[in-house]
């Protein structure tokens, strides 16, 4: 990995030092006013935790939605199909020409398929056709693939200025020790500082310890957690942020709503502390 | 009671030279002989042999291999003469990589588990079943159980396997590899699966008059009597050949 990076004055101009975090209206709120260019300074790494239905999903595809250039932004979906994600893109009138990888879908047809495929072998045997497939058979097809590392090698080749959302690293956590994580999420962190990128990463509460969590959270930059609750018979939703590096003013609760226009958007101010 | 004195089990006449005078006419079918020796002794041509010999008569063979890929397994079995491949082409011997069926079972960790090993009998089974398998080896069956985390799962493997095999007809020849032939106690790389088994047949090296020989010897074989002495084994173009071995000059008899 590279350790210094020089940039295009064209480039510098046209990114400028901060970036978007999804949502004009959170933008004003966190740097107080609405002619700033974005709230997150090029090179932050942020994470949005909390319980799955708080709305941190939409708000990754939200993030990614700016894309100040369709060919620099990424959206890692470990949950939802191509098929999904481009019709809720095509709902918000969102940019559909960014880069998606969908990890789950992929999961899904390389290995779960097999998985199946195997409970089938094991429950009901072997055809004549399976045996005489299996006799010909002489080498293990789809070697179990190294998702971890494809993320990772995907995030560390995103040229300057790039935009990521990642949602989410449960998938990661289920599926590889939390060390090996911790590990490549510091490399791409790196290489999100290096080359002046963007990155969110989304993970759910319940699915880390609270050593872990003290690990992300030291990792990234912003932290946001999401918060669902009820308020009578209504749902109350909320973004607090509990860690703004070098920005401490920043730390806010926000409440906010999801609207058919505009996603998710801020309602209220809150001041923590 | 007396056992009938007319009466005698049926044999699968391995056709390898010596040997089926050894066993006095052939390994009683559906046994389940473990084939014990030291790297280099023999173990895997004893029992490509075995199988072809089968073939030759018709007979459905399978050979699992855990040790080795299957295509090296051929090519090296290809120079020897009483070798035809034909055979794998025309499906009278099936040769399965243990690797590959793992995978379709969805057999990837490390370790197996009793459902794994349950999944791997029945797999076994189920190909010896539905294309009429008589002979089967396994190469081998060390391997398999290094992957096995405990002595009672081995001795279920092995058992449960034997038992199936034995329902069917099937005469299967387990190879296992031992470190040394001078470990007189010892059959097995796990102790266990002698005891289990049919028959023991060892394979292994022993120096006479300044030569490394290797010998064949029947240690045990239910069902028959055999000769419980050690024959020097040639391993010869056309197939091994088994003399019977004189009793002077041994070092490490």
């Amino acid at each position: 990995m590279a350790t210094t990076a020089n940039f295009d004055s064209d480039d510098e101009e046209f990114y400028g030092e901060m970036a978007s975090i999804g949502s004009p209206k959170f933008d004003t709120i966190l740097t107080g006013s609405p002619l700033n260019n974005g709230s997150v300074p090029r090179g932050f790494t942020m994470l949005a935790i909390g319980n799955q239905g708080a709305g941190m999903d939409l708000f990754a595809k939200q993030f990614a939605a700016v894309a100040e250039d369709s060919e620099n932004t990424i959206l890692v979906s470990t949950a939802e199909s191509q098929a999904e994600i481009l019709s809720l893109y095509k709902r918000y009138d969102w940019p559909t020409d960014i880069m998606v990888r969908t990890m789950g879908e992929e999961y899904n047809q390389n290995v779960l398929e097999r998985d199946l495929q195997a409970s089938k072998f094991r429950l009901e045997g072997f055809s004549m056709e399976d045996i005489q497939r299996l006799a010909q058979t002489r080498f293990v097809e789809n070697e179990v693939h190294d998702y971890l590392t494809d993320l990772t090698s995907q995030m560390t080749s995103l040229p300057q200025y790039f935009r990521a959302a990642v949602d989410n690293l449960d998938f990661f956590f289920a599926r590889n020790d939390t060390s090996r994580v911790i590990s490549m999420l510091r490399m791409i962190q790196a290489h999100t500082q290096l080359q002046r990128g963007v990155l969110l990463l989304n993970v759910s509460s319940d699915m880390v310890d609270k050593s872990v969590e003290r690990q992300l959270y030291a990792i990234c930059d912003i932290v946001m957690e999401f918060e669902v609750g009820m308020l009578g018979t209504d749902f109350e939703t909320r973004m607090v942020i509990r860690k703004f590096r070098n920005g401490p003013e920043n730390l806010k609760a926000i409440s906010f709503r999801v609207t058919k226009d505009e996603a998710i958007t801020p309602e209220t101010v809150d001041r923590i502390a | 009671m007396m056992p009938s004195a007319h009466y005698q089990r049926d044999r699968c006449v391995t056709g390898i030279t010596g040997l089926d005078e050894i066993l006095r006419g052939g390994i009683p079918y559906g046994s389940t002989v473990l084939v014990a020796g030291t790297c280099g002794s023999g173990k895997t041509t004893l029992c490509m042999e075995f199988l072809t010999n089968g073939a030759r008569n018709g007979e459905a063979c399978a050979h699992f291999s855990a040790t080795e890929p299957s295509v090296k397994l051929l090519e090296n079995v290809r120079q020897f003469d009483f070798f035809d491949m034909r055979m794998v082409d025309q499906g009278l011997i099936n040769v399965f990589d243990m690797d590959v069926l793992f995978s379709w079972l969805g057999m990837t960790k490390s370790t197996f588990e009793l459902s794994d090993i349950d999944a791997m009998v029945k797999s076994i089974t189920d190909i010896v079943n539905t294309i009429g398998v008589t002979r089967l080896v396994i190469d081998s069956v060390t391997t398999l159980c290094y992957k096995i985390p405990s002595e009672q799962l081995i001795r279920d493997f092995l058992f449960k396997l034997g038992k199936a095999l034995a329902t069917l007809g099937c005469t299967a020849l387990l190879v296992s590899e031992i470190t040394s032939s001078g470990a007189k106690a010892y059959w097995s790389s796990f102790g266990v699966e002698e005891a289990i088994l049919d028959g023991i047949i060892v394979l292994g090296d022993v120096e006479r008059m300044g030569h490394l020989l290797r010998f064949v010897q029947v240690v045990k074989m239910r069902g028959t009597s055999h000769a419980r002495a050690k024959y020097a084994l040639e391993l010869t173009p056309k197939g091994v050949m088994l003399t019977p071995m004189l009793k002077w000059g041994a070092v490490n008899d």
